[in-house]
């Protein structure tokens, strides 16, 4: 019961698109913030790059909410919204004071939790 | 109710206290300690002594029904001694502090009180969960007042404390653990009543049963504490700030014992009675060995804080002893060591707050400086030297008594059930009778240096802004109450003895109805354990022998009496 | 009172009627703690006045004028004053079932008899310390006398207590006041150290004592007197005892004496616990006469004399007791001959007396033990009380060397002729208090049968000779001859005025200033001593002298004590013809002493109590007369002066310089050896105090490297595992972000996988 209501679902306009392209694009996306966060030492990008990650899989989930008619999904991609509002105020202040710190956005120069 | 009041007024306080300004902390808090005070007062007064049964004063109310677990508080003698005591070193913790605690007072009050509740929570809990929580809770406090407010080691002191004895207890949450999912095996539902899983406990067999006692053992003996496992308390003792080293030797040991008292024995009995002579041996090495350590301190309150291992010996010796005079006397004791060891705590912190050290190498001979200090010094020495007439001596000549009671007397007049120590008996109470000598050493000697002999004061000393050279008004009358508590303990302790009377002969049913009156236990112990005696145990509960020793006749009297 | 009924039968049932006493009884005991309080009250309200002399001495006062009435209504009966319960529980309703003390009081004749010396000496010594102390007025006057009312207190309850734990309530509570009071000086290191010894010295002896009281417990079911010697139990071991059957008594009943008895050694100061006594002399000397030389002191004796059914039973205690007393008797005189502190030499006197008493208790005659008691309680307090004053007029100089002719200064002749008669009695002089005493303890040890008592008996008398020459040693050299001397090292002496000159002066003391003192000896006036202290003296020299007429009342029963303890407890069972039949000897009536005992015991004792062939009891008179004799001889020839009474004795001009001087030197380190004590304290410094140090030590390293050592090797085990996973955590932020990136990798390539 499940599949068919959300194969029919999906508007005929657009039935070309399958769950299986969106799961695409947030993989893309998510494999982009990854490579950007590891290879990046700009700690703006980097914070960036996790923001990039985020919406990747915040498109996963309406994907697969849209795909089952399930809104905890939904739910949840507002939460992550909200909370990646906050998080990008935070970082961003927090970004700043580091800059003061070291005059540098070098993401490498903080290393005090090394062991 | 009265009981939930008593745990209720100090967080209210506590609460004052943190909303309103920092001048008026300290006088919160001895409102509500005196407020305390007098709710405890109510609740001696509405007791029944002359009852058994930890359910007087009681107060339930259902709190995780799933579980059977409920918030659940009442009162047997012993309990309700013990929160007196918690009670009324309450207003004289925070008294006594009044000069000695000048920074973030808020934080100390509070939690000071926070503490008392805990305290209190720990001795009338009827509900195992509840008792663990309490029990578990007077770490934090006691840690943030070693950490913010003790000496110059305070963090190691602190840190060592709150991880030694919460090792411990974890050990003894598995113990209970065990024994609370036995009763689910056995009755089919959940509950943490400590009545209903005593009966439980009671009725495994003799290797569950030591590995229950092994299991509580391990909390308890640490928070003793018990030989091995003391050095924790030295430390915690001489960095803690006056108040705290108070409330640590003058209650929180005590939650050892009780816990011995409340759980070992009567969850183990049947290896109570097989382990009880290792128990005597290492609370004996205790008394003498940390006695002797003692001697050797040049810091008088580390001395006093072996001393405080040396004493709790007797305790633990009085209580393994598992007979009526050698129980009453650890109850007592746990008492009375709160009286005179909390009392000469109190009296270094004075000396300490004048001339900032502790050292005796530094300061001495102090009698002709401070008479009102040095008369109220000697006397709580010997309150802890043990004199008679003071209240010392009333408990540890009865854990003396009971211990040598239960020796190999079968048959004699004064000797009803259990000969728990065997042949050794004798020779136990002989050798922590070296005890009593070697506190005479430790604490003449400190004594002698610090208030006979020339007067000798460290070279930078300079009067304190505050204080008067002698005791003030508010340090006197502080030190009054336990001193008048000393001697009325010492000169009329026979209404403690009945009181605890019913509830201590109950325990001491518990276990000596196990007791084969087999007087060679200790000599034929790792035989027994071969054996599968656990089951003779349980056999014998309730049985009649007419073929056995008179003291097996003894004992079934008494358990008959005791219920 | 009955007569004797010396069958064997009759004694060993010997009901023991307990009545109740009147309330007014516990005035005995009440008032010397009123004192205790009204005197701390003092204190409080910083009393700078005599005030607490006078309360003590009026409340000591009444509590012997109570003793007295006691004395008049209550003799002959065992009377039991309960004042509240004290140790109360019980588990059971059987015998043996409870452990009770109460608060409570027995009253028999020998408590009484006790009693009548403790509280009349300690209120004369009380008199006498109002003087002697009040250099300290207003400083530690206050504090002396509150110790001094809660020590006759403490007596009280050791010495009336109606159970066992009262008596060790009392037996610690001496030792407490004692420990206060010889610590009196307490600036003096000396006499903190003093203190100190005394208390721990005492409480391994109260070991001994705590486990006779709980074997008796354990034994017997209770603790009250009046119970134990009720007990059937107690009177079938008597019975079998006294049957010959010693062997049926328990091994545990026999050992409670054993172990009351090392009690009695503590307290008492017999070896080998007695080296806290000398050092006693620390505290001010009206403490030394009424503590450490008349009343405490005898505590043990008190106690064996109370508990001498309890001893009986035991065949090693009595014997054990006769041998310690009698060797510590040759003891201490041995050591008392080579001291020059004239107290010191009383201190070693006592102990060696206290040997004396010991020895007769244990013999088989327990009155001539306590008669001993009594005497020497009088001349001994006289003697130190007359030391005392010397001591007090001659800032504080002790020494005999340095001291010589006080007989002929003026204000000194009270203080002489106590001195004297003090000195006679305790040598042994016919006809004074001590020579009666001391010849029933020495005519019993040749009575008593086994043991080799004759050879203690030989001791005995061997030691009355020392005791005659060292007792008037100190009476020649320092009473006798030219008027020398040297007034004392005020920082060393007692009379220590110097930690507060100001205050001292402020005082003012009339009639003599302290000031002198400071001026150095050109300067020097000893101060006699004023009338209370001279009234005390005379009153004690008169007392002392009266002693002996003790031995005359109701001589059937041998004496007044005798009569005293044939209704009590240290009534001894197993001799009680036997003590008669000494008796017969003082009037010479032969026939009317037979006429009492006419058993077949009797003879048999006789039988063994020779000595030379004669009855001891007839001849002991003349022997130990002449070795008192010899011994005051000999003291007069080597330290007498010139032109004494007969010429030919003693030639000694000068204070420091007589004939024994080159006896010492000829057998020189054997005196030297003496007057350093026999090397004992140090022996026991070496042997005991310093490796327990060392073990305290080694307890302290254990336990600070392998106890604790081992917790923390516990706690550093987290911390070990921490370290080996360090290097992983480099701090590079992108180290981090790989590392979790490849480890989603690796979950991800696993569950791929798992799933295909």
């Amino acid at each position: 019961m499940m599949t068919t209501l959300a194969q029919s679902g999906f508007p005929e306009a657009m039935s070309s698109l399958t769950l299986f392209h969106y799961l695409f694009i947030s993989a893309v996306m998510f494999t982009l913030g990854l490579i950007g966060f590891v290879t990046r030492r700009n700690l703006i990008v980097m914070f960036l790059c996790t923001e990039m990650m985020f919406q990747a899989s915040g498109i996963a989930l309406i994907a697969f909410s849209r795909f089952y008619l399930e809104y905890t999904g939904q739910v949840f991609v507002i939460f992550v919204l909200t909370v990646a509002a906050a998080e990008a105020a935070m970082a961003l202040a927090l970004v700043v004071l580091l800059f003061r710190r070291h005059e540098t956005l070098d993401g490498s120069v903080w290393s005090l939790l090394k062991g | 109710m009265v009981l939930l009041l008593l745990i209720v007024i100090p967080l209210i306080c506590a609460g004052l206290i943190v909303f309103n300004p920092r001048e008026q902390a300290k006088y919160i808090a001895a409102g509500g300690s005196l407020v305390s005070v007098v709710f405890g007062v109510v609740a001696l007064a509405a007791f029944n002594w002359s009852q058994g049964g930890m359910d007087q004063l009681t107060f339930t109310t259902p709190w995780v029904p799933a579980l059977g677990l409920n918030f659940d508080i009442g009162a047997d003698a012993v309990s309700l001694l013990l929160i007196a005591l918690t009670i009324l070193l309450g207003p004289i913790c925070v008294i006594g502090s009044f000069t000695a605690v000048v920074e973030n007072q808020k934080t100390f009050y509070a939690w000071l009180l926070i503490l008392q509740s805990a305290m209190v929570g720990v001795f009338c809990a009827r509900d195992l969960v509840l008792f663990y929580i309490c029990f578990e809770f007077t770490l934090i406090p006691m840690y943030i007042l070693i950490a913010m407010f003790g000496s110059s080691n305070r963090r190691k002191a602190s840190t060592k404390f709150f991880l030694y004895t919460f090792t411990g207890s974890v050990i003894a949450l598995a113990g209970f653990a065990y024994v609370a999912w036995q009763h689910s095996v056995f009755t089919g539902e959940w509950s943490f009543n400590m009545a209903a899983l005593g009966e439980t406990a009671r009725a495994l067999n003799a290797s569950q049963q030591a590995w229950v006692l092994l299991a509580l053992m391990a909390g308890f003996a640490v928070k003793v504490p018990l030989f091995p496992v003391h050095t924790w308390l030295p430390l915690a003792h001489t960095e803690a700030p006056t108040a705290g080293s108070v409330i640590l030797a003058g209650v929180l040991l005590k939650l050892g014992t009780y816990g011995v008292y409340k759980f070992a024995l009567p969850f183990a009995p049947a290896a109570v009675l097989d382990y009880a002579p290792f128990m005597a041996v290492l609370a004996i090495i205790g008394i003498v060995y940390a006695g002797l350590i003692c001697w050797v301190q040049t810091d008088i309150k580390k001395l006093v804080a072996y001393s405080s291992v040396s004493h709790l010996g007797f305790c633990m010796l009085g209580l393994f002893a598992v007979n009526s005079v050698g129980v009453t006397g650890s109850v007592l004791y746990m008492i009375s060591h709160g009286f005179s060891t909390g009392a000469l705590f109190l009296m270094i912190g004075m000396m300490y707050e004048r001339y900032h050290t502790r050292s005796m190498k530094e300061v001495s001979g102090l009698g002709s400086k401070m008479p009102v200090w040095s008369t109220f010094m000697v006397f709580f020495v010997m309150a802890s030297v043990g004199l008679p007439g003071l209240n010392g001596f009333v408990s540890e000549i009865m854990c003396l008594f009971g211990t040598f009671q239960s020796g190999p007397w079968t048959g004699q007049a004064g000797v009803t059930p259990g000969a728990t120590f065997g042949m050794l008996g004798p020779v136990f109470a002989a050798f922590a009778g070296t005890g009593m000598i070697v506190a005479a050493i430790y604490l003449l000697y400190m004594t002698g240096k610090i208030v006979w002999g020339p007067t000798r004061e460290p070279d930078d000393h300079h009067a304190h802004e505050v204080l008067p050279t002698d005791l003030s008004a508010r340090e006197i009358g502080v030190l009054l109450p336990l001193a008048a508590g000393c001697l009325v303990f010492g000169l009329y302790p026979a209404p403690l003895m009945k009181a605890v009377e019913a509830p201590v002969n109950d325990t001491v049913a518990y276990v000596q109805s196990l007791n084969t009156g087999d007087t060679g236990r200790v000599m034929v112990w790792t035989a027994a354990h071969e054996d599968d005696h656990g089951s003779d145990h349980n056999a014998d509960h309730g049985d009649t022998h007419t073929d056995e020793h008179a003291q097996d006749e003894h004992s079934e009297d008494h358990s008959g009496e005791g219920h | 009172m009955t007569s004797i009924s010396p069958t064997l039968a009759s004694m060993a049932d010997t009901a023991l009627h307990v009545g109740s006493a009147p309330a007014w009884v516990l005035a005995i005991p009440l008032l010397p703690m009123l004192a205790v309080v009204l005197n701390t009250f003092s204190a409080i309200f910083r009393v700078k006045t005599k005030l607490p002399a006078w309360i003590t001495i009026a409340c000591l006062a009444g509590s012997f004028l109570a003793t007295a009435f006691a004395f008049m209504t209550l003799s002959g009966q065992t009377n039991v004053a309960t004042g509240w319960k004290w140790f109360d529980l019980s588990w059971g309703a059987g015998q043996g079932q409870q452990f009770i003390a109460d608060f409570g009081f027995y009253i028999d004749n020998l408590t009484l008899l006790w009693m009548l010396f403790v509280t009349g000496l300690a209120t004369l010594i009380a008199v006498y310390a109002s003087e002697y102390m009040e250099h300290d007025v207003g400083k530690g006057y206050t504090r002396f006398f509150v110790a001094f009312g809660l020590f006759v207190f403490s007596m009280t309850c050791l010495v009336m207590g109606d159970n066992m734990l009262m008596l060790y309530l009392g037996w610690e509570g001496v030792g407490l006041c004692s420990y206060l009071l010889i610590g009196y000086f307490y600036k003096k290191p000396a006499a903190v150290a003093a203190a100190k010894k005394a208390f721990i010295v005492n409480r391994i002896g109260d070991l001994g004592l705590a486990i006779g009281v709980m074997l008796t417990f354990v034994h017997f079911g209770t603790l009250e007197y009046a119970q134990l010697f009720q007990s059937e139990q107690l009177a079938g071991y008597i019975a079998a005892v006294l049957e010959g059957r010693a062997g049926d008594v328990p091994l545990m009943a026999q050992l409670i004496a054993v172990f009351l008895m090392i009690g009695a050694f503590g307290k008492s100061a017999q070896f080998p616990l007695y080296v806290w006594l000398p050092d006693a002399m620390e505290g001010p000397t009206p403490v030394s006469a009424l503590i450490h030389a008349a009343t405490m002191v005898t505590a043990g004796v008190y106690l064996i004399a109370r508990m001498l059914p309890v001893f009986l039973l035991s065949e090693w205690a009595l014997p054990v007791v006769a041998w310690v007393g009698t060797f510590t008797a040759l003891l201490a005189a041995t050591i008392g001959m080579a001291q020059f502190d004239i107290k010191r030499i009383m201190a070693y006197s006592t102990v060696s007396q206290l040997g004396y008493m010991f020895a007769g208790i244990a013999m088989l005659s327990s009155v001539g033990g306590v008669y001993h008691v009594v005497t020497h309680a009088f001349f001994k307090a006289l003697l130190f009380l007359c030391c005392g004053a010397v001591m007090h007029g001659f800032a504080g100089q002790l020494d005999l060397r340095k001291l010589s002719g006080l007989w002929h200064m003026k204000g000194w002749r009270v203080v002489s002729v106590g001195m004297l008669v003090g000195c006679l009695n305790l040598a042994g002089v016919p006809f004074t208090a001590g020579f009666f005493s001391k010849d029933m303890i020495i005519a019993e040890a040749f009575v008593t049968p086994g043991y080799g008592y004759s050879l203690l008996g030989w001791t005995l008398l061997f030691t009355a000779g020392l005791t005659a020459y060292y007792t008037f040693r100190v009476f020649f050299r320092v009473f006798t001859g030219p008027v020398q001397y040297e007034p004392g090292d005020e920082h060393h002496g007692e009379d220590d005025h110097s930690h507060d000159h100001a205050q001292d002066d402020a005082h003012g003391h009339d009639g003599h200033s302290h000031e002198d003192h400071a001026h150095g000896h050109d300067h020097f006036h000893p101060h006699p001593p004023r009338f209370a202290i001279n009234f005390v003296l005379a009153t004690l020299s008169v007392l002392a002298v009266l002693a002996a007429g003790l031995y005359f009342v109701s001589p059937e029963k041998h004496g007044w004590v005798g009569d005293m303890l044939e209704e009590s407890t240290a009534h001894n069972l197993y001799t009680a013809d036997h003590s008669a039949a000494a008796m017969f000897l003082i009037d010479g009536d032969a026939h009317a002493a037979h006429d009492t005992h006419a058993d077949a015991a009797h003879g048999e004792h006789a039988a063994h109590g020779s000595i030379l062939g004669f009855n001891p009891h007839e001849v002991m008179y003349y022997i130990s007369a002449i070795f008192g004799l010899t011994g005051i001889g000999l003291a007069a020839y080597l330290h007498g002066p010139r032109g004494m009474v007969s010429g030919f004795l003693g030639n000694r001009v000068e204070a420091g310089k007589c004939r024994m001087d080159a006896v010492a030197k000829a057998f020189d380190p054997i005196p030297r050896w003496a007057e350093n004590k026999w090397y004992v304290d140090e022996f026991y410094h070496f042997l005991f105090v310093r490796p327990l140090w060392v073990v305290s030590y080694i307890f302290q390293t254990i336990d600070k490297l392998l106890v604790d050592g081992l917790v923390n090797l516990f706690g550093y085990l987290p911390r070990l595992l921490g370290r080996g996973a360090q290097p992983g955590q480099s701090g590079v932020l992108h180290g981090y972000a790989l590392s979790m990136a490849g480890g989603v990798g690796v979950i991800l390539f696993i569950v791929v996988l798992v799933t295909l």
